[in-house]
């Protein structure tokens, strides 16, 4: 028979959790919140408990010791022009599909816990989130909402591989494929089943060219093609999208880094799926409009994207 | 009102001058090597006569009046309008009735769009004039209002122009999107599109409007007279071309343009260029330097005429040459100034407040290439120019 309690324990760690340092007092707002469950100092975790909340105790060492991560959205950055005129997204996904069994926590600007929480939901990470107390209400519904999705273990899909030397330029290669959608995976050596591996230093890919990353991107999204990518997305430039199959369903993590919801956002993916549906965050369960099913490939729009959506195929 | 109507028929009309020879070299575009890969997708066929280049290639009707617009205000006549319009119309279809060459292009079944201008706001765009005037001989022959819309891309845009004062109750104002921010596709086709990676963007498709593809039987086309940074001028072929799509700015930027090949491609789409069957360019007032914006009156001129056609292709022929005449007699550079010296990419500031900078290389060219694509005529010793005057 399963045990419940790890069943629990994983629940538990696929949501990231609050790490709230206001006292007792602040209950009926944590419950309006609809927060049940908190990251406390290990110091307030017993008080927490006798008043029947459900807590777990991080001590500051282990607060300390986890990565912290960047406040997740879009930035003007003043004199950097990109090619695309494309807003710099700042996201945090490739960090955490370098190192997944990694611990993180963020820090996150009033207005951007709801977003961080998805982030690190998509990318299953381990994460403690120490938001601003004006986002508790967001950070509130984004979690419930998150707990609301039914679990669905389905293996990442990848159209690059990427052998991870470990350096700061390798990562900011991921961080820009990450931001162009062009689905990846970190190999431990080129894998003869993706049509695109990167080797930085090799001489395919020379690392004077790595030296500037969105044009390196640029170019591995050439050599992939559009016409072989797993999944490409009409409509936005702020959308970062997690995507996980087997062939027979599928599951699309959207991730709206702009900040303003975004209608009729359209999707492609490879493959030919009959069925599908979408919880949008602050939303709920709504259809796929305009879905097409040709050349091998499926499409469909998305009536409006709030901060995260999680759409199922099959 | 003392009307008179003066009528010629000429090749290449005084009005419509060729700029100097030293112009020539210039125009005679090299073959292109920069075209980038299109790719159109649309599951609507062409109508047996698309509705450009029409009924009329190679021909344009041009009505002017000096009493149009007053100068000093820029405030155009109602009344002298309705009679430009009038007349445009008549000589345009030989019909003996206003009415009657109204119901050459239209019925009653009909569902009409009005794709007006409105990025030279305050000073240049669709006057409300010709729109309302479009909208009561529509009404004329049977059209309701309801059945009449009058679109653009952007309701921020259009809420500046603010046209539902001038308009009979019923006609209806669609914009696609809410403001040009790229987060509101709802409004577009997804089916209907060109796609095309110009600049290495994510986003390569331009959607058709879902008004254009899905509710619309015709269209016409109601540009302004405007300098454009990209394509050298901005009118017919643009003006419904790049009114009609969404995510078009893309082709323009840091100094080059895919324009070129590009506007004519969009407006050749089905089925926007099926439905379009009448191209009335407003020529009351123009924007020589600075276009398609007109935030300012500095480099605003009266050519104070209309002109008719249904070939898109011949007007904007025709439109070239008015604004380079307008340019060079302002001491300008030519629009077909391809010299990187005068270029200061993506800098709109010096743009405007010189009419020598240029922020990117303008394609003028592209209207010779939408008549490749067989829009219309570009060569103006094909294009008859009927002239008339109120």
């Amino acid at each position: 028979m399963t045990s419940i309690v790890p069943l629990l324990a994983a629940l538990i760690l696929s949501v990231p959790c609050v790490y709230w340092t206001q006292g007792l007092a602040s209950r009926p707002a944590l419950e309006a919140a609809g927060l049940t469950t908190l990251c406390v100092p290990a110091d307030q975790a017993d008080l927490w408990r006798a008043a029947g909340v459900r807590v777990m105790p991080v001590s500051e060492a282990e607060l300390a010791s986890r990565e912290a991560l960047p406040t997740p959205g879009v930035t003007a950055r003043a004199g950097v022009a990109s090619p695309t005129r494309a807003p710099w997204i700042v996201a945090n996904g490739w960090r955490i599909a370098r190192n997944p069994s990694k611990k993180y926590a963020y820090s996150p600007a009033a207005g951007a816990a709801a977003l961080a929480a998805a982030e690190a939901y998509a990318y299953g990470a381990d994460a403690i989130l120490k938001i601003d107390p004006a986002d508790l209400k967001r950070a509130g519904d984004m979690l419930t909402f998150l707990q609301s999705v039914p679990p669905l273990d389905l293996p990442a899909i990848a159209d690059v591989g990427i052998v991870d030397d470990g350096s700061d330029i390798t990562g900011e290669i991921m961080n820009l494929l990450s931001r162009r959608n062009l689905l990846y995976r970190i190999v431990p050596s080129p894998a003869s089943q993706l049509p695109v591996n990167i080797v930085i230093g090799s001489s395919a890919y020379p690392r004077e060219q790595a030296a500037d990353p969105s044009a390196f991107a640029l170019k591995v999204r050439h050599d992939l093609t559009d016409d072989r990518r797993s999944l490409r997305i009409f409509g936005s430039e702020v959308v970062i999208v997690r995507l996980t199959g087997d062939g027979q369903r599928a599951r699309v993590h959207l991730m709206n880094y702009g900040g303003r919801d975004i209608e009729g956002l359209r999707v492609r993916l490879k493959g030919t799926f009959r069925a599908g549906e979408a919880l949008v965050a602050g939303v709920g369960r709504v259809t796929l409009d305009d879905q097409v099913s040709a050349d091998g490939a499926t499409e469909f729009s998305l009536s409006r994207l709030t901060t995260y959506a999680v759409i199922d195929l099959r | 009102m003392h009307r008179r109507a003066f009528v010629r028929l000429l090749a290449a009309a005084a009005a419509f001058a060729k700029a100097p020879a030293s112009q020539a070299e210039v125009r005679r575009q090299p073959t292109r090597t920069d075209l980038p890969k299109l790719r159109v997708v649309s599951r609507y066929p062409p109508a047996a006569v698309p509705g450009m280049p029409g009924p009329y290639p190679g021909r344009v009707v041009s009505v002017a009046s000096d009493k149009s617009v007053d100068i000093a205000t820029g405030a155009a006549n109602g009344d002298v309008v309705r009679e430009m319009m009038a007349r445009g119309m008549r000589r345009l279809t030989g019909a003996s009735t206003t009415a009657d060459a109204w119901r050459r292009f239209f019925q009653p079944s009909d569902v009409v769009g009005l794709k007006v201008n409105c990025g030279g706001y305050p000073y240049v765009i669709s006057a409300y004039e010709i729109v309302t005037e479009t909208i009561q001989r529509l009404m004329d022959i049977g059209i309701p209002a309801t059945q009449i819309f009058l679109y653009e891309r952007f309701q921020n845009q259009l809420d500046e122009c603010n046209y539902t004062p001038h308009l009979p109750e019923g006609v209806r104002i669609v914009a696609a999107e809410r403001a040009n921010r790229n987060v509101d596709n709802s409004g577009y086709d997804p089916a209907t599109y060109l796609e095309a990676d110009f600049f290495g963007e994510d986003d390569t498709r331009s959607n058709m409007m879902r008004l254009v593809s899905q509710r619309l039987t015709k269209i016409i086309n109601i540009p302004n007279m405007k300098d454009h940074g990209a394509t050298g001028a901005t009118g017919c072929l643009k003006n419904v071309a790049y009114g009609s799509f969404s995510n078009v700015a893309r082709t323009h930027q840091r100094g080059k343009s895919y324009t070129y090949s590009v506007v004519g491609s969009l407006a050749a789409m089905e089925p926007l260029r099926s439905r379009t069957v009448l191209q009335i360019m407003d020529g009351l007032r123009g924007v020589w330097h600075g276009g398609p914006f007109a935030r300012t009156t500095r480099y605003v001129f009266y050519p104070r005429r209309i002109l008719f056609g249904t070939d898109p292709v011949a007007i904007d022929r025709l439109l070239l040459d008015v604004i380079e005449k307008e340019r060079l007699a302002r001491g300008a550079r030519s629009i077909w100034d391809r010299s990187p010296d005068s270029l200061r990419m993506d800098d709109t500031r010096a743009r405007d407040a010189d009419p020598n900078v240029n922020i990117i290389i303008r394609e003028p060219g592209h209207v010779e290439y939408a008549s490749t694509l067989g829009l219309g005529v570009a060569d103006l010793a094909h294009i008859t120019v009927e002239e008339e005057a109120v």
